[in-house]
């Protein structure tokens, strides 16, 4: 990347890394990510999740102004259900009108091109933030029937359907996401598979890729419209077993404006690139792992993953945790014991505490209120305290990887070390946030075998006992 | 003649009368700011518009918005609200508010309620538990909760109730507990206490009640007990009756009223503010509010409209993408997640807060150009195509101040 590069808009998306060596490694590295019409990611960072479209709590006026992120991962399985009473509609997402908004009027942004995109336009994302495009939700709902050679099984808001690779493609078209990660035979279980499911997934990805690039090349984008950026997925399971898909996309994919860059499912994998597929070191990295807490984060980073999707970040907002950590971090408390890495904000000690969330922070939630509210708002169950959550725990995640890429600048020795220290002074894992959470929907997790119980009690109960077993309004959304 | 009048904590003007009806134009200026009255007053319960943040609210126009006494004694309670230094304090607003006195909720609790005169024992609803709630008692936590306008606590008895002499009993008692209510409110200078006028749907026990409270000389007033089922022909003769008893230069509050036509026909009637949880409720069920009527968004019939929520609408849901604050929101992504994701049910509780707002802006505006009649002839025929369709009651009430809807 040198400077000016930066000030030019791309006509593609793409990817500069800060040290031409760092092309070649599997490493902490400083980079931009940038596509057509959008605000530049600085790299190493994160991207939010959004459900439906949505960064859940959160409106889009708020995304804009107050969510520190610059990119929304979002799911194709989303927008694709089949309502009863429609089922042979064609999803409504598809026929979004395209309309460019107007020129501003002003000459603050004389330059500036717009780039809309049907998913942009669907979901009223506000024109900065990059999308990226996948078939599944992170942490997808695994699916009984499972995939087959032709479709990967999804789960909309009205059950599980197939989506087939062409069908996703076409939808990639539709919707133009700045970028589109191919799709991928998963399992979405908590257990690595056995190794001849492994080897079949790697197997139909492989496929799936090959059609997937073959199809792009023989039908160009229009001219004027932006290429699709592919990003290929890295299964999962051990390098041997994957390791024919791989070269493939190392030797005859890598260095064409098709594949733009990888999305890992599991980042114990790069050193296995960095030894055998040396062709998509350059590429930028996107970890959909799911890491559960910022040390897995850390470990992922030192790997050399450059994106993150950060599903934690939305459960912790809705168990009524506000986070706490921060790179560099500070020194282990005299007193002995390890610093939380998130504080409970349903605990009763908050109810009169005006301090903001973090000491430190400067979100919408720190600078316009306090743990007193945000406390009330939990207990009272209303909505707002997990938007504030949100906009705080973005925030949190915006400074921690403000603080790696400020190590990263004084070398990977600094990043080393503040790495250790983070270690050292925080506790391993969140703490379990004894407030109660929002509804479940039951597109967002499915009852496996039954019997889980409430997840919430109900909020009211008929006076005296009469009728105890009816009037459970609240319940899991099942 | 003089068109100000001034008390401790307001100070209240006049600015414009309409020619034909009893339509008002004025300012209401309060310990939190400036309010252009009428206005509608949207209802954060539990100090919180339902998942708008203050700064949204704010945006919107609103300078004056609700909490209930009833949900802040209980959660976060008393002890925390002294300890923060009251509502605005703990919501992070710094407009105004009102409270009410808790006294609704023996109308809508009343099998868990017992009154006598020493005051409401409630049992709590949350966790059973004995809440004694007396004109003492809502003085002191509306002193906590620092409120701009504070409402007495009254005995509310739903309107319908043919018992006659119980409705007797509770107006003679809301005046009796107004008297306690003055007496235990700590803090005059900076918070107004509004009296309520009671009597049921009975026009001589209104006009005896509203003398009754008048005489006790509240920086503004309230009519009260309305909005429980009343017929609406009632409640609009109730209104009518109690306005024209009523002074000029006070401010006056018809409680619990949200629908449209409701605030359009009240203002015609001479009421001021007005106040309803129906707006954000019913966004919470996917139903947005327009100047056509209310749309339901979890109709399939919108699961391809790439219009805005309404058309014309100047809220920041509605206006498109590249203006300024605006998110150019479509019906189509509204009835995508329409209870499904909580962001729905937020954009929804905008358009339809920002809806009741700019009604009454526009409402006000007419008032001051003295077309006030003209504005309400167009609202309802906005809402209602064919004349014949044109509610009765609100006929016959507007023809009783001189607007002849169905005069062509």
């Amino acid at each position: 990347m040198t400077p000016d590069s930066q000030n030019q808009e791309p006509a593609v998306m793409r990817f500069d890394l800060l040290q031409p060596a760092w092309k070649h490694v599997a490493a902490p590295r400083l980079g931009s990510l940038a596509a057509p019409g959008r605000a530049l990611i600085p790299t190493p960072n994160f991207i939010a999740l959004t459900s439906r479209g949505t960064v859940p709590h959160v409106t889009p006026d708020n995304v804009r102004k107050h969510l520190e992120t610059k990119g929304a991962y979002v799911a194709l399985e989303d927008f694709i259900e089949r309502p009863l009473q429609n089922q042979k509609r064609s999803p409504p997402i598809f026929q979004t009108p395209l309309t460019t908004p107007p020129p501003p009027t002003s000459s603050t942004s004389p330059t500036t091109t717009t780039h809309p995109s049907r998913l942009h336009a669907f979901a009223a994302l506000p024109q900065p933030v990059i999308t990226i495009l996948a078939p599944r939700r992170v942490n997808a709902v695994p699916s009984p029937a499972g995939n087959t050679n032709a479709a990967v099984s999804i789960f909309t808001s009205t059950g599980f359907q197939p989506l087939t690779p062409k069908d996703y493609l076409a939808a990639v078209r539709a919707l133009q996401p700045d970028i589109a990660i191919a799709p991928a035979d998963l399992t979405h279980a908590a257990t690595t598979p056995p190794s001849k499911r492994a080897l079949r997934m790697a197997e139909r990805t492989d496929e799936w890729a090959v059609d997937w690039f073959a199809d792009l090349a023989d039908h160009p984008p229009a001219p004027g419209t932006t290429p699709v950026a592919t990003f290929a997925p890295v299964l999962p399971i051990p390098y041997p077993i994957q390791w024919e898909y791989l070269s493939r996309l190392a030797e005859d994919y890598a260095g064409t404006p098709q594949l733009a860059g990888l999305a890992i499912h599991d980042a114990s994998l790069l050193p296995d690139l960095a030894a055998h597929c040396m062709p998509l070191l350059p590429l930028p990295r996107l970890s959909l792992s799911a890491p559960p807490t910022p040390h897995h984060v850390l470990r992922e980073l030192a790997l050399g993953i450059d994106l993150f999707t950060l599903p934690f970040l939305n459960s912790v907002s809705d168990a009524g945790i506000a986070l706490s950590f921060s790179i560099p971090p500070p020194p282990l408390p005299s007193g002995g014991g390890l610093l939380p890495l998130g504080i409970d904000m349903s605990s009763p000690v908050h109810a009169t505490s005006v301090t903001p969330l973090s000491q430190s922070c400067t979100c919408y939630a720190c600078a316009s209120h306090h743990r007193a509210f945000v406390h009330h708002l939990l207990v009272a169950r209303e909505m707002l305290g997990w938007t504030l959550l949100q906009i705080h725990n973005h925030a949190v995640a915006a400074s921690f990887f403000a603080g790696v890429r400020e190590a990263l600048k004084q070398g990977g020795e600094k990043f080393e070390e503040v790495r250790a220290q983070f270690g050292r002074v925080y506790e391993p894992e969140f703490p379990k946030g004894l407030g109660e959470r929002p509804r479940a929907r039951g597109y967002q997790f499915k009852s496996v075998g039954g019997g889980e119980g409430k997840k919430n009690k109900a909020t009211w109960q008929k006076f005296e006992g009469e009728g105890e077993t009816d009037g459970q309004v609240e319940g899991d959304g099942q | 003649m003089a068109s100000t009048f001034t008390s401790f904590a307001l100070t209240f003007e006049l600015v414009a009368r309409c020619s034909v009806t009893r339509a008002r134009a004025s300012i209401l200026t309060l310990p939190h700011g400036v309010v252009n009255l009428p206005i509608f007053m949207p209802v954060a319960t539990q100090a919180s518009l339902k998942g708008l943040t203050p700064e949204q609210l704010e945006a919107t126009g609103c300078r004056l918005c609700l909490n209930n006494t009833y949900h802040l004694g209980l959660k976060p309670g008393q002890e925390v609200l002294d300890a923060v230094g009251g509502a605005h304090k703990l919501q992070g607003w710094n407009r105004n508010i009102l409270t009410d006195s808790g006294g609704f909720q023996m109308v809508s609790l009343l099998n868990l309620a017992n009154i006598t005169e020493e005051g409401v024992r409630f049992l709590s609803p949350h966790d059973g538990s004995p809440m004694l709630l007396t004109p003492e008692h809502s003085m002191s936590l509306q002193n906590s909760i620092g409120s701009d306008i504070m409402m007495q606590l009254d005995d509310v008895l739903v309107t319908t109730s043919p018992d006659k002499a119980r409705m007797r009993e509770a107006m003679e008692r809301s005046v009796r507990w107004l008297d306690r209510c003055i007496a235990a409110h700590k803090r005059p200078a900076e918070q107004n206490l509004f009296c309520i006028i009671q009597g049921g749907l009975d026009l001589d026990m209104r006009r005896e009640c509203t003398r009754a409270m008048l005489a006790r000389d509240t920086p503004g007033i309230a009519i009260g007990g309305l909005s429980g089922g009343e017929a609406k022909a009632d409640f609009c003769r109730v209104v009518a009756t109690c306005t024209e008893l009523l002074p000029d230069l006070k401010p006056r509050y018809v409680m619990g009223i949200g629908y449209p036509e409701d605030l359009v026909v009240s203002v015609a009637l001479g009421a001021d503010m007005f106040d309803c949880v129906w707006p954000t409720r019913t966004a919470r069920f996917g139903n947005a509010i327009t100047k056509h009527g209310v749309l339901n968004m979890k109709r399939e019939m919108y699961a391809a409209d790439f219009g805005p929520i309404e058309d014309g609408c100047g809220c920041p849901c509605c206006r498109p993408v590249g203006e300024e604050g605006a998110m150019g929101i479509t019906r189509a992504f509204v009835h995508h997640n329409a209870a499904k994701e909580t962001v729905a049910a937020h954009l929804l509780t905008l358009h339809n807060v920002w809806y009741q707002l700019e009604l009454m802006r526009q409402a006000r505006a007419a008032i001051i150009e003295d077309r006030f009649p003209a504005f309400v002839r167009e609202f309802f025929a906005n809402l209602h195509p064919d004349p014949a369709n044109y509610p009765s009651w609100a006929v016959d009430a507007l023809k009783g101040v001189g607007i002849d809807l169905l005069e062509t």
